[in-house]
């Protein structure tokens, strides 16, 4: 069953009452919100996403509400909520699906500690993947946007999820947030891409989530292994350069960005260690999107000949 | 409201049933599974069910889905077990050549020694106790080995250096284990008896004799005293405070003598009427063996009836997490309560007040909580 | 005179073009060490040495000539491994470790 058997009003009768029950990748999730502003970007944004079996755990119980103050009729805002704690200072009530997406981040981020944490995008296709290590200026989200509707599949746009056991990498395909300029960029390469509503004034600007190909979303259990490391830099008039990278220079750039290197111990250092003597590593930098994509199309004939 | 009653006492049965019987958790349907997840996760016992788990050899006939949540806050915990045991490692390093008593207090005490609360549990800083007239030598030799002193306001720099027992936190340049340096396990003000120096006197050297902790019966009282006497709004009084105790009581008690000292440390410490408390709520809750004899004995630093009664409810009330999707009031209520009373016990109470309304102050100012999420670096947590 | 710690023996490590990428179980660091820093923890794996003995070792390892290696280098490196806790120094005042 996906979110999109549920009507409008099933939908909105859920996420205001027992909550919604969806799966991002690895994590089951209860949502709860009565903000119908949320509801109705959540059920357009969400509807390919699978529903998990009635009897499923749930990993995570989220939702974004009033605050219970008085502000609640001041400033019309809205918090984050994670098993009823409001870690977060409260958005204004128009944001609260970002707040959302956010604060899904966040749970990810500081719990699942079973698993190494990559800070990166990833795509794969043919069984194997690039990893896009996340740096300063890397507009990593705008290239792997381009790159999963140019014939890649979505692993994630900010978590590179590696399993200790064996070192494969899971999916966890989620909307990509775009942000101010990129949200163009995206429109004009492919104007055919499935977008939400856009939310202005938000701490980052304006934003607009991209909904994967249902593709990627169907897919969301196949693991992928790691075969490139690729670094982008984003750069205004940049011309494109594909440049091997040290091995080194990798390792302390991937380890140095991880959610939780140090947390997984030994384990950590071994994965890491592994994925770089096995990917090639490549230094990326462009300002064209579309020659990006080019030059990334060209890395997997080139390892298979 | 009584919904909201009914699924609180049910989180709690769960959550009590598995740290009592650890055993009858492979049993249990995937809809309790979820919500003892999230209760352990609040009372931070996660790690110790995953402990206790492993112990048994149960972790492979629980659903794989809640094993990972085990497997999850076992990683933190090793992790921060290493953290914590090297942090001392440089400690010693650091003051080689100065000869200075070192007492390690709390989960620092119990990971080096080997006991029983270290498993499943979390540390978060090292704890030593250390005489105070050496407090400023070893603070200058911390400090020229790559430590510093963390910031906090003035207010509060003073509140610790005259009214509490400790130091404000140093932490070493590369790494985040903060090292909290006390010179007495209460504060002067406290009506509780807290000179270090019997402490001292009994304390026991661990295998590396450079480190010792305290004797049996001082770190079962040192324990009842963090729980009871250091709760906080948020969180009221932590459960996990209490599984210490339990844990250090089943430990201790195989020595023969140990009961009696314990009594009568308290009785001499004025730490009688925390010892009675502490003996009832881990019986009642956490099925903790006590000698009916000993309960006997404890029956004379019971209070009277009508706050023995209101105590009974409220202990309970502020030590169990709520369902996590229905925040109760009265728990609140109760917390403030115990808080205040805690508060009360460490402090003169015009002092109290006064720093409450400060810390209340600091709180409407946005000093402390509340972060901006959109700007958060994840990788800080 | 110094000597390796026993967290020597316990060491992981990885070599990636000519850094060595190391991680240290007893305190779950990992470093990067350049091959001075390296070599000079080969140099300690029979047990005590004195610092000039360790520096010549070095200096052979990495193909210098005597007194290639400037204490600038060396120095330091030492100081680091010792606040690593990989190096101990069996030195006789300890007033400044």
């Amino acid at each position: 069953m996906i979110v999109a058997d549920l009507n409008r009003r099933e939908f909105a009768r859920k996420l205001a009452g027992a909550g919604l029950s969806i799966r991002f990748g690895p994590f089951n999730l209860t949502i709860r919100s009565d903000l119908s502003s949320l509801a109705t970007a959540a059920h357009e944004l969400y509807a390919p996403y699978p529903v998990p079996e009635t009897d499923a755990i749930h990993d995570f119980h989220v939702g974004v509400a009033r605050p219970r103050s008085l502000r609640r009729w001041i400033r019309r805002q809205a918090c984050f909520v994670v098993d009823s704690n409001r870690p977060f200072a409260p958005y204004t009530v128009e944001h609260a699906f970002p707040a959302l997406e956010w604060g899904i981040n966040w749970c990810v981020a500081t719990r699942s500690h079973h698993l190494l944490m990559l800070h990166a995008a990833g795509v794969e296709r043919g069984g194997r993947a690039i990893l896009f290590p996340a740096s300063p200026g890397d507009g990593k989200s705008t290239l792997c946007t381009a790159l999963i509707h140019s014939g890649w599949r979505l692993l994630s746009d900010e978590f590179g999820l590696v399993r200790p056991e064996d070192g494969a990498l899971l999916p966890l395909p989620r909307l990509i947030p775009l942000k101010n300029e990129s949200i163009e960029v995206i429109r004009r390469f492919r104007p055919q891409a499935v977008f939400g509503p856009a939310f202005f004034g938000t701490r980052k600007g304006t934003v607009v989530h991209v909904q994967p190909p249902v593709d990627s979303i169907r897919r969301m259990h196949e693991t992928a292994r790691p075969r490139w490391l690729v670094f982008p830099r984003w750069t205004a008039g940049a011309p494109l350069s594909l440049q091997p990278m040290a091995k080194s220079e990798a390792f302390v750039m991937v380890a140095g960005n991880a959610f939780n290197y140090e947390v997984l111990d030994e384990t950590a250092f071994r994965l890491v260690a592994e994925m770089v003597e096995r990917c090639d590593c490549y230094a990326l930098s462009y300002s064209d999107l579309a020659e990006a994509v080019a030059a990334l199309d060209d890395l997997s004939p080139a390892a298979d000949g | 409201m009584a919904r909201g009653a009914n699924d609180s006492r049910r989180a709690r049965k769960l959550l009590l049933a598995a740290l009592q019987t650890p055993e009858t958790l492979p049993a249990l349907p995937p809809a309790d599974w979820e919500l003892l997840l999230r209760v352990a996760r609040r009372a931070r016992v996660l790690g110790r069910i995953e402990s206790e788990l492993a112990r048994a050899g149960l972790l492979d006939h629980i659903p794989p889905r809640a094993a990972t949540h085990l497997k999850a806050a076992r990683n933190v915990i090793q992790h921060r077990k290493t953290l914590v045991s090297w942090e001392v490692n440089r400690l010693l390093w650091a003051l080689q050549g100065i000869d200075v008593p070192l007492i390690l207090l709390k989960g620092t005490g119990y990971l080096m020694a080997g006991l029983p609360p270290a498993h499943g549990r979390i540390f978060a800083d090292v704890d030593l106790l250390i005489p105070e007239q050496r407090i400023a030598e070893v603070e200058e030799r911390l400090l020229a080995c790559g430590w510093f002193r963390t910031h906090i306001d003035p207010y509060d720099d003073r509140y610790y250096r005259v009214w509490m027992h400790e130091i404000p936190p140093l932490r070493h340049r590369e790494r985040g284990t903060e090292i909290d340096i006390h010179h007495r396990l209460l504060p002067r003000t406290s009506h509780f008896k807290s000179d270090p120096e019997p402490l001292f006197a009994t304390a026991r050297p661990l295998a590396d004799p450079r480190l010792r902790v305290l004797a049996p019966a001082d770190m079962v009282l040192h324990a009842l005293a963090h729980l009871f006497l250091e709760g906080d709004p948020d969180e009221g009084l932590r459960l996990r405070d209490l599984v210490d105790v339990h844990d250090l009581l089943g430990e201790f008690a195989r020595d023969p003598g140990f009961w009696r000292e314990l009594v009568a440390r308290a009785r001499e410490l004025g730490f009688g009427r925390l010892l009675f408390y502490g003996l009832q709520n881990a019986q009642h809750l956490l099925a903790t063996k006590v000698p009916p004899d000993v309960l006997q004995q404890m029956e004379r630093d019971a209070p009277s009836w009508p706050v023995r009664k209101l105590m009974a409810r409220l202990i309970p009330l502020a030590l169990l997490p709520e369902h996590p999707d229905h925040p109760s009031r009265r728990a609140e209520l109760s917390r403030w309560l115990l808080y205040i009373r805690a508060h009360w016990l460490r402090m003169p109470p015009l002092l109290l007040s006064r720093h409450l309304s400060h810390k209340a102050w600091l709180r409407l100012r946005g000093a402390k909580k509340r972060i901006d999420l959109a700007q958060l670096d994840l990788k800080q947590q | 005179m110094i000597v390796a710690t026993s967290y020597v023996r316990e060491l992981v490590w990885r070599r990636f073009d000519d850094l060595w990428i190391v991680y240290q179980p007893s305190s779950a660091e990992t470093h990067v060490f350049n091959q001075t820093t390296s070599e000079i923890l080969k140099s300690l794996g029979d047990g005590a040495i004195s610092e000039p003995g360790a520096r010549t070792r070095v200096e052979q390892a990495l193909g210098l000539a005597t007194e290639g290696l400037t204490f600038e280098d060396f120095l330091p490196a030492v100081a680091r491994l010792q606040e690593l806790g990989l190096i101990d120094s069996l030195a006789e005042n300890p007033a400044h470790p």
